[in-house]
C-alpha cells in the first residue's frame, strides 16, 4: 500500500485534483461542501493523507487523529453516506495512478479506508449531542482601526468552550472557507463571544470580517480546539505576552482568572509596531482598573516619538522581570512567539510551563499554504 | 415429552419441520386423559419465541438485500466517469483556481499597495503641517522682535492661519482614511462578485452589478464604458495603483 501511495504521491497536485474531479462527477451534490478554488483543498487532502500514511502502523497515534477529523468534519455537512462516495473516488485515484493496481491491492486499500471511515464516522457518531455547526449572530462589530475589528457574536445554541481555545468560523460572505479566531472572553452567561479579527492584505474572510459583516449578520461556528487552556493544576502568577490579534486568547485567560480564580498575580505584555495597533486600549485599562491583580503593559516596537515603551515585545517582557516563577503563555505572529519562547527559556522560565499559540494567516498569498488560526 | 434425537429443549436454532412432526407428548394421566399442559405450554411458547426470532431475523435480511440492491442501482445509475471526463473537469477546476488566486493577488497587492500610500502621506502630511506652524511661528516671533506697532491684526491673522492649517490636517487625515476605507471597501465587494454562491441566482447581467452598490467607489479597469461619463472619479485600475483621486469626503 505505502509503494501505491508513493507511486500516486510522485504525481503532486495531479492527484488530488484527479480525485476531487471523479469525486464531484460521481457525486455532485458533494461539490455544494468546497469553495471555488480548490487549490488549497487539495493540499490539505495529501496532507491528511500523509500522516494517515505515516501512522498506518501506529493505530493508538491514528485513532485519535481521525476521531478529531471525523467530528470536525460534521460542520462541513458531511454525512456518513458521504463516506462510501470518498472511498470510491479514492480507489479510482489510487488505481489510476499506479500501473500495476491489482486486485489484492485494491481489496486492501477497501479495507484500510473502511477502518478509517469508521473511526471518524463513528466519533461524529459521538458527538451527534452537540449540532455539527453553531449559528451565531452578530451582535456587535467595531472598527477598531483600519485593519481590526471587534465583533461580538451570540451563538444561538450554547457553546461550550475553554478560554484561550480556538473556534472555527465560516460567513456568508465567504462560503466554505473556514478560519479560526479565539474568543477574547471566557465563557459569559449569555453565552456571547468577543472576537479580534485583523484584515490581512488579500485574506478573503478577515477583510470580509473587519469591511463588510454587519450587525445582524449570521455567522457558523464550528467546535473548539486548542491547546492554550490555563494549567488548571497551578496556580503560579502568570505572565502573558501578547503581539497583534494574539492579544484575543490573552484576554480570555484574564477574565477567566477574573470569573473563577484562583486569585494570583497577571502581568499582561502587549505588543504593536504603532500607537495606532493598540485596539484594544481602552477595555485594557478597564480590566486594570477592576482587577487589582492585573498589570497591562502596552509596547511599541517601531513608532518613535510614542510615550509608550519602546522595543521588541521580548525584550520589554524581560526588561520587567525576573519571570522564573510565572507560568508564561504567548500568542502572536510566528516571530514574535518564537522570539518570546527562546529569550524566556534563557531568561529560566522551564519550557514546560510556556504555552504558546501561533497566530498566522492562512493564507499568506494564494500559492503558499500556511498554517492553523486566522 | 420426548422427540426423537434431541429430547426436551433444543441446544441451538429453532426447530425444523421434521422436529415438529416427530413432536409426542406423554398421555396424561387416565384420571385427565390428553397431554401434559404444562409440557405443551413450555413447548408452544419455546417455538414461538425462535420463530419470533427467525422473523425479525427475516426482515433484517429482507431491508438488508433491499439496501443492496439500492445501492447496486445507485452504482449503475452511477457510472465511473470516463477519463477524459475527469480531465476536463479538472482543467476547468485550475482555471477556476487561478482566477480566484488573482483575484486574492490583486486584493492583497492593492490593500497593500493603499495603505503604504496612506501611512506615507500621513507621515508627509504631519511633517508638512509641522513645518507650516513652525515657519508661522517663526514669522510670529520675527515680526514680534521687530516690535513693529500696528502688527495686532497680523498676528491675529497668522493665528488664524496657523487655525486653519491645523484644521486643514485634520481633515486631510480624515478625508484620506474615508477615501481608503472607501477603496478597501470596494476591493472586498468585487472580490466577492468574483464568488458564485454569492451571485443573485438568475445571473445577474454586468449592468445590474451596481445597483446594488453604495455610494462607494467604483472600478472601471474591465468596463470603461460601463458608465460612460458617470462622474465618479476612480482608479484606472490594477496597474495605475492607488491614487487618491479628487475624491471628496462623503
Amino acid at each position: 500500500m505505502r509503494t501505491s501511495f508513493g507511486k500516486a504521491a510522485a504525481h503532486g497536485d495531479q492527484v488530488p485534483l484527479w480525485f476531487y474531479s471523479h469525486l464531484f462527477l460521481t457525486h455532485p451534490e458533494t461539490r455544494d461542501m468546497f469553495p471555488v478554488s480548490m487549490a488549497h483543498q487539495r493540499d490539505r487532502l495529501f496532507a491528511a493523507l500523509g500522516e494517515v500514511m505515516a501512522r498506518v502502523d501506529d493505530l493508538d497515534a491514528l485513532v485519535p487523529i481521525l476521531a478529531q477529523l471525523g467530528r470536525d468534519h460534521r460542520k462541513f455537512g458531511a454525512l456518513a453516506a458521504h463516506y462510501p462516495a470518498v472511498g470510491a473516488s479514492l480507489l479510482a485515484t489510487l488505481e489510476h495512478f499506479d500501473p500495476d493496481w491489482d486486485e489484492a491491492l485494491a481489496a486492501s486499500w477497501a479495507e484500510a479506508y473502511g477502518v478509517i471511515a469508521e473511526v471518524m464516522v463513528g466519533a461524529a457518531d459521538e458527538a451527534a449531542d452537540d449540532p455539527p455547526w453553531w449559528d451565531a449572530e452578530v451582535v456587535a462589530h467595531e472598527r477598531r482601526t483600519l485593519e481590526v475589528a471587534v465583533l461580538h457574536v451570540r451563538p444561538s445554541q450554547p457553546l461550550e468552550y475553554v478560554p484561550g481555545q480556538a473556534i472555527s468560523l465560516e460567513s456568508d460572505l465567504r462560503p466554505r472557507l473556514w478560519r479560526w479566531y479565539s474568543p477574547a472572553n471566557a465563557p459569559r452567561p449569555d453565552g456571547v463571544l468577543e472576537l479580534h479579527v485583523k484584515a490581512r492584505d488579500g485574506g478573503p474572510v478577515s477583510s470580509a470580517l473587519v469591511r463588510l459583516a454587519q450587525v445582524g449578520d449570521v455567522l457558523r461556528l464550528g467546535p473548539p480546539v486548542g491547546h492554550l487552556a490555563l494549567d488548571t493544576g497551578s496556580d503560579r502568577d502568570l505572565l502573558l505576552v501578547a503581539g497583534g490579534t494574539g492579544l484575543a486568547p490573552m484576554k480570555a485567560l484574564v477574565d477567566q482568572v477574573a470569573r473563577h480564580g484562583p486569585a494570583r498575580r497577571v502581568d499582561l505584555f502587549v505588543g504593536a509596531r504603532t500607537e495606532d495597533g493598540f485596539y484594544d486600549r481602552a477595555d485594557l485599562r478597564r480590566l486594570e482598573q477592576e482587577n487589582a491583580w492585573l498589570t497591562v503593559h502596552c509596547a511599541v516596537s517601531q513608532e518613535k516619538g510614542s510615550s509608550l515603551e519602546h522595543g521588541d515585545i521580548a525584550d520589554v517582557v524581560l526588561r520587567h522581570g525576573p519571570w522564573t516563577g510565572r507560568d508564561a503563555y504567548v500568542a502572536g505572529n510566528p516571530g514574535t512567539v518564537e522570539d518570546t519562547v527562546v529569550r524566556l527559556s534563557q531568561h529560566g522560565v522551564p519550557m514546560a510551563r510556556i504555552r504558546t499559540e501561533v497566530f498566522a494567516p492562512s493564507r499568506p498569498s494564494p500559492t503558499v499554504d500556511g498554517k492553523v488560526t486566522e | 415429552m420426548t422427540t426423537t434425537d434431541s429430547g426436551p429443549g433444543y441446544e441451538a436454532g429453532p426447530p425444523t419441520a421434521d422436529d415438529l412432526r416427530r413432536v409426542h407428548f406423554t398421555p396424561a394421566s387416565m384420571l385427565h386423559p390428553g397431554y401434559t399442559d404444562r409440557e405443551v405450554d413450555t413447548f408452544v411458547a419455546q417455538v414461538a419465541d425462535q420463530l419470533a426470532a427467525l422473523s425479525d431475523e427475516n426482515a433484517d435480511l429482507r431491508e438488508q438485500v433491499r439496501m443492496l440492491h439500492e445501492h447496486l442501482r445507485e452504482a449503475q445509475a452511477r457510472p465511473s466517469p470516463s477519463d477524459q471526463a475527469v480531465g476536463i473537469l479538472a482543467t476547468a477546476q485550475l482555471t477556476a483556481d487561478a482566477y480566484v488566486a488573482e483575484a486574492e493577488d490583486f486584493s492583497r497587492q492593492m490593500t497593500s499597495e493603499a495603505r503604504a500610500q496612506y501611512e506615507e502621506q500621513l507621515v508627509e502630511a504631519r511633517d508638512r503641517a509641522g513645518a507650516i506652524v513652525q515657519a508661522a511661528a517663526e514669522a510670529r516671533a520675527a515680526i514680534v522682535a521687530a516690535g513693529g506697532a500696528g502688527d495686532g491684526p497680523n498676528t491675529q491673522e497668522l493665528q488664524e492661519q496657523v487655525a486653519y492649517l491645523k484644521a486643514f490636517g485634520q481633515s486631510v487625515r480624515v478625508q484620506l482614511r474615508s477615501y481608503l476605507e472607501a477603496l478597501l471597501a470596494d476591493v472586498e465587494t468585487e472580490w466577492g462578485r468574483a464568488h458564485p454562491a454569492v451571485l443573485p441566482p438568475a445571473l445577474a447581467g454586468p449592468r445590474d452589478r451596481d445597483a446594488d452598490r453604495g455610494p462607494g467607489l467604483t472600478f472601471h479597469s474591465n468596463a470603461a464604458d460601463e458608465h460612460p461619463g458617470d462622474g465618479t472619479p476612480a482608479p484606472a485600475g490594477a496597474t495605475a495603483g492607488v491614487v487618491p483621486a479628487t475624491r471628496s469626503a462623503s
